[in-house]
């Protein structure tokens, strides 16, 4: 006998349902973050390959796709890839719509900060480019800064004085549970097995296929196989002895106590480590810097805490007082040219890899995923990924998102 | 949660204090009979298990020596060495 609810408006509905694990998929993604879940979706609904599942050894989440800051924009430096970002922008309006799922788009616009006469030859440098390409963004004066985001200081006082910013209107900050839950919901109402808890372990090969993974759930074969691990990627292509030019960093993120709404843009600065933007809580939430080691924890420290303070209220002298309410710590799978790998028959025929997004993985999720979907469905690397092809750092060809080779260390 | 790293003349320090060196990978291959492609394989693509491994750090905030240690990924802590530390 089950009782009735008296209020059925109170009744939460499961946006999916578990099912059982099947021995054998067509398709098997190992990673239930962003990237996976938006590629099982795209495999289900654009390709009618449905027999598909998502392997997540926690909850889906639970990687940087449920820790980031939530920041979107387009605005790279390569046309390359100005291009798949400015794509990916566009895709929040449209998922809003076709997931049925309110993903909290709040097109706000961002502002990144310059503190050097080099950094604002580099902004106007990236102005032209996002120009050229049909994606809005503009310098802005010190005046201009101020006039769009009142709490900046921009006196001779700060330790590094604002010179320049590029203002992009188009970004803004999406809810990533949200994007998380949505896709989930999307993927599985096409049919996608999502499993939680089911740690992949190993990968069976034979010759030149992948033919399955070894889970904490039991083996679980495949024709084809996607490593979409985000920052675990690397330990996961260890299994099958692959190397990849990828640094597991932990990147720290905070968020202060609630205050009334004040700032109403995204805001980073290079030279502080610091972007922050106020959530419709009310809250700031702010990222720091990388921590330098190579890592796979979550673990946050202290350490950033004191440092996003000094930097916040030094940009930002109205923050002098605001506490930090939380801390937390996610992992960001850095390569040397800060551009994504997505490739596939990676040494195996059948196996694709999505990885190396560092910390742009959150806004590029959906697109990615639609891309990957396309590549896995066919077989064949869509045109807009070749420029994101592994070999590329064989041929010493970066995608030149930064001026040079990023180093994380003194190694090398 | 910070940790921290065991300098051989500092004893146990804050991670803060120290660069991180990047894994220990043996000597540097010859320059002479390197291929392109395998210098840039060499200089970049790691393979990264979960599990401990052999690493190279800078006391860049103390006493300015480098050392090696072992320390576990998953858990950022270092991990006693298997057998003599010096290898
Ligand atoms: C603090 C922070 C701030 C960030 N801010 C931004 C931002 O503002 N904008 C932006 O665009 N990006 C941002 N990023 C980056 C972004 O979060 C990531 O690039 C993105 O979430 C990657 O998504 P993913 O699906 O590739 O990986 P993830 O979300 O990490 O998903 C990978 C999943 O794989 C699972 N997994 C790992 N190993 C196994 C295994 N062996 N078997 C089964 N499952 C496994 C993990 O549990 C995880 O859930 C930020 C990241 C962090 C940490
Ligand atoms: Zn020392």
């Amino acid at each position: 006998m089950t009782v009735k609810p008296s209020f059925n408006w109170l009744r939460l509905r499961r946006l999916w349902r578990p099912a059982p694990v099947r021995r054998h998929y067509d398709v098997v993604i190992i990673g239930g973050g962003i990237h996976g879940l938006a590629t099982a979706y795209y495999l289900a609904r654009a390709h009618g390959i449905r027999d598909v599942a998502v392997l997540e050894s926690h909850y889906i989440g639970f990687g940087g796709s449920g820790r980031n800051t939530a920041i979107v924009r387009a605005n790279q430096r390569t046309p390359e890839n100005v291009r798949l970002y400015d794509e990916g922008l566009k895709l929040w309006r449209t998922l809003t719509d076709e997931l049925d799922f309110n993903l909290m788009f709040f097109n706000c616009g961002t502002l990144m900060l310059g503190h050097s006469e080099a950094a604002v030859d580099g902004y106007r440098m990236l102005a032209s480019t996002h120009n050229l390409l049909g994606v809005k963004s503009e310098v802005l004066d010190p005046l201009q800064c101020a006039e769009l985001i009142p709490g900046l200081d921009i006196s001779d006082r700060p330790a590094f004085p604002i010179q320049a910013g590029l203002y992009h209107p188009p970004g803004g900050v999406v809810r990533h549970d949200a994007v998380v839950w949505g896709l989930a919901k999307g993927a599985a109402a096409h049919g996608v097995h999502i499993h939680q808890g089911c740690e992949v372990q190993g990968i069976d090969t034979d010759g030149s296929r992948v033919t399955g993974v070894r889970t904490s759930l039991g083996t679980i074969r495949c024709n084809r196989l996607g490593i979409m691990a985000g920052g675990y990627s690397t330990a996961v292509a260890a299994m099958v002895g692959i190397e990849l030019p990828i640094h597991p960093l932990t990147i720290q993120a905070m968020v202060t106590h609630p205050l009334k709404p004040f700032l109403h843009h995204v805001f980073s600065s290079g030279a502080y480590h610091v972007y922050a933007n106020q959530t419709l809580k009310g809250e700031i939430a702010t990222g720091a810097h990388m921590d330098p080691q190579v890592n796979y924890t979550n673990d946050a420290t202290a350490y950033y805490l004191k440092h996003q303070a000094e930097a916040l209220v030094d940009l930002m002298p109205v923050l002098r007082g605001v506490r930090f309410m939380r801390i937390w710590a996610g992992l960001a799978d850095m390569t040397p040219d800060m551009a994504p790998i997505m490739e596939g028959h990676l040494r195996y025929d059948d196996l694709y890899l999505d990885a190396g997004w560092g910390y742009f993985g959150f806004k590029s999720g959906p697109v990615a995923g639609k891309y990957m979907a396309d590549y896995m469905a066919t077989g064949e690397r869509p045109e807009i990924l070749e420029a994101f092809q592994l070999k590329r750092f064989l041929e010493g060809r970066y995608s030149g998102e930064t001026a040079a080779v990023m180093k994380y260390g003194h190694w090398d | 949660m910070t940790f921290r790293l065991t300098c051989p003349v500092c004893g146990k320090r804050d991670v803060y204090e120290f660069t991180f060196g990047g894994q220990e990978r043996g000597p540097r291959p010859e320059q002479e009979e390197l291929s392109a492609e395998d210098h840039f394989r060499w200089m970049q693509f790691r393979m990264i298990p979960c599990e401990p491994q052999e690493e190279w750090w800078y006391h860049a905030q103390g006493c300015g020596v480098w050392f090696r240690t072992t320390r576990d990924p998953g858990t950022n802590l270092e991990v006693e060495g298997d057998g003599d530390g010096d290898e």
